[in-house]
């Protein structure tokens, strides 16, 4: 079912582009006298019926041809955080061990979060979570995820984006992102985790 | 089902108890007691009904109590005198239990080698209380002989994963009865008891941030405590008041606070751009211990409760946290890390001095048992967070739990 829609789909496009490239040399063709003499033929052949499956057209053609003006982010809060991670359109801040200071790669990657925020992205809140390796305490990480989190939306506030459309919660070391017990894993469970939560 | 469940519960504190004589001379309290317990005689019953949930807590809790030993008895042999001194047993425990419709009748004595009653006790109950019963009348024993209660009617909260979500749950001393007295569906942690072992206060992230909430035993009368702050982690119950401390933030500064457990009346006790964390009373309510990171790594420090006086008390460490006081207020328990391992230190607050409970893997959170012999903590050392319990001089080291994750164990402060 699908494949006759899609098949119908594009003899439509085609049929239209056809009706299009038609069209066009009718409208602004200065006619003269002379011309008209010359051009004893029809001036334009009408083409031939379009074949009713066009078998050879692949997808990225016609995303190539027609390419998206404006993008279309995902409506879903969950597909569109996964979306705004995986183009770096928000991006997490990682920290060194038991500091919640920003090094430069957690600032640009701020920054990059903030430039989206500011543009594209305007009509989100935003939630940061702060989290923490394993290697510390509970109850201390808690609190460390806390002031990590803080130091997060403090940056993003000093680049523009609006304080009040940011929340933040610590997790402490309770939802390590890679459940390892090497510095691989606790360099990747040691962030302000930037999440879209909706407009 | 949920229905009988609750009957049963309800049940629970019927059992009405008489009392016969309770005379024992305090001076034998010195050394340890040899008992002999031979197999209870009964009617109506049987001994395989009453053997899991009444006998063997008794005699594991007899066996535990610091006071008393249990002398083996051989067996079939007719209890005598002579058998008694042959198997070099001071005192005789015997039990006689019939049935009263649903009730048990469990009828406690304790003679000595001479015959005389130093200790006897009438106690009632449905079959659901009857490994309560048991360990009512093992700190019966133990108060009997030395004046203070055992810890054995005292209960462990803590956190468990083990339904899907972190949760808080409780158990009994020695691990039993471990039921779920909160459903929030959302990471539930750190239960802290209330002095009057009637409710809980903890932090759950049911709202999508955390809150505290306080809860009682029964996992009724659930209320959040709004405290107009961010984090409201490490809650933890005056021994003197209603306040509350915990830890509080405001954009992004955790700090030691109080609140009273209405909501009302809150005061900041430490004011630093460090982390502050992790506050614990003196069992006096006059002082309370706090992690710090002013000076570059998390340390021990005490203040007075009101906030002033702050100095640090930990000094070896690169990572001290969980600072907890025994129930006489001489000594903390702490997370202290070791050579890159956490480790349970005990600091003597009088003279200073500390010595590590040395074990495997990583060991947090320590919790005072209500008689100040024991601590609860948890470990890592099985792959799995669970909690254990240990003698004070680092024996019987006991795991208690067995499903899911469990962590953050709080030792209810009274006996019973």
């Amino acid at each position: 079912m699908k494949k006759t829609m899609k098949a119908f789909a594009w003899t439509v496009c085609v049929v239209v582009l056809g009706m299009f490239t038609m069209a066009c040399p009718k409208k602004p063709k200065p006619v003269t006298p002379e011309k008209i003499v010359t051009d004893t033929a029809p001036p334009v052949v009408p083409p031939p019926p379009t074949p009713p499956v066009e078998e050879k057209v692949e997808n990225r053609d016609f995303v190539q041809e027609k390419p998206i003006q404006a993008e279309t982010l995902p409506a879903d809060i969950e597909e569109l955080n996964r979306y705004a991670q995986s183009h770096g359109y928000i991006q997490d801040a990682f920290f060194e061990y038991n500091e919640a200071g920003l090094s430069a790669d957690a600032q640009s990657a701020l920054t990059s979060s903030a430039n989206w925020l500011k543009g594209d992205g305007k009509a989100y809140s935003l939630l940061v979570e702060g989290h923490c390796d394993e290697r510390g305490t509970e109850q201390y990480n808690l609190a460390l995820g806390d002031k990590r989190a803080h130091t997060a939306k403090e940056y993003l506030a000093t680049l523009g984006v609006d304080g009040s459309r940011i929340r933040t919660v610590s997790y402490g070391e309770e939802r390590p992102f890679d459940p390892g017990h090497d510095e691989s894993a606790w360099s990747k469970n040691r962030r302000a985790h930037l999440v879209i939560v909706g407009k | 089902m949920r229905k009988l469940l609750l009957l049963l519960f309800a049940a629970l504190p019927l059992f009405a108890q008489t009392q016969i004589t309770t005379t024992m001379d305090p001076s034998k309290a010195a050394s340890i007691l040899r008992v002999a317990i031979p197999q209870p005689e009964f009617t109506g019953t049987t001994f395989e009904t009453i053997n899991e949930p009444l006998f063997k807590p008794l005699t594991r809790d007899i066996s535990m109590s610091g006071i008393f030993a249990i002398a083996p008895l051989p067996p079939n042999v007719a209890i005598t005198p002579e058998v008694l001194q042959r198997i070099n047993a001071q005192l005789l425990l015997k039990l006689a239990i019939r049935m009263e419709g649903d009730d048990f009748v469990v009828e406690a004595r304790l003679t000595d080698t001479t015959g005389q009653t130093q200790f006897g006790k009438r106690y009632r109950g449905p079959l659901a209380a009857l490994t309560r019963l048991a360990h009512m009348l093992a700190s019966d024993l133990v108060r009997s002989l030395n004046g203070r209660p055992g810890p054995f009617l005292s209960q462990i909260g803590f956190a468990s994963d083990r339904d899907g979500h972190w949760e808080i749950w409780l158990m009994d001393w020695d691990g039993g009865n471990q039921r779920a007295i909160t459903h929030h569906g959302a990471l539930s942690i750190l239960p802290s008891w209330s002095p009057d072992n009637e409710r809980m206060v903890y932090t759950s992230f049911a709202r999508g941030t955390s809150d505290m909430y306080v809860i009682n035993r029964r996992g009724g009368g659930r209320i959040r405590v709004a405290t107009g702050l961010q984090l409201n982690t490490s809650a933890t119950f005056s021994p003197v008041s209603n306040d509350i401390a915990f830890v509080g933030s405001v954009n992004g500064n955790p700090d030691i606070y109080i609140i009273k457990d209405d909501g009302s009346n809150r005061r900041r006790l430490t004011n630093s751009s460090t982390i502050e964390s992790t506050p614990e009373w003196s069992p006096n309510g006059r002082q309370i211990t706090f992690t710090s990171g002013r000076s570059g790594s998390p340390q021990i420090y005490v203040m007075d409760a009101e906030g002033a006086n702050v100095r640090r008390i930990s000094f070896e460490g690169d990572w001290n946290d969980d600072a907890t006081w025994s129930p006489d207020g001489e000594q903390i328990a702490y997370t202290s890390r070791v050579n890159g391992r956490f480790q349970i230190r005990v600091a003597n607050l009088i003279t200073g001095e500390s010595r590590i409970l040395a074990g495997e893997g990583s060991n947090e959170q320590p919790t005072w048992s209500p008689d100040g012999k024991w601590l609860a903590f948890q470990s890592n050392r099985s792959g799995k967070w669970q909690i254990y319990r240990i003698r004070l001089d680092g024996t019987d080291i006991e795991q208690l739990t067995f499903t899911g994750e469990n962590k953050d164990p709080d030792w209810s402060k009274k006996s019973d």
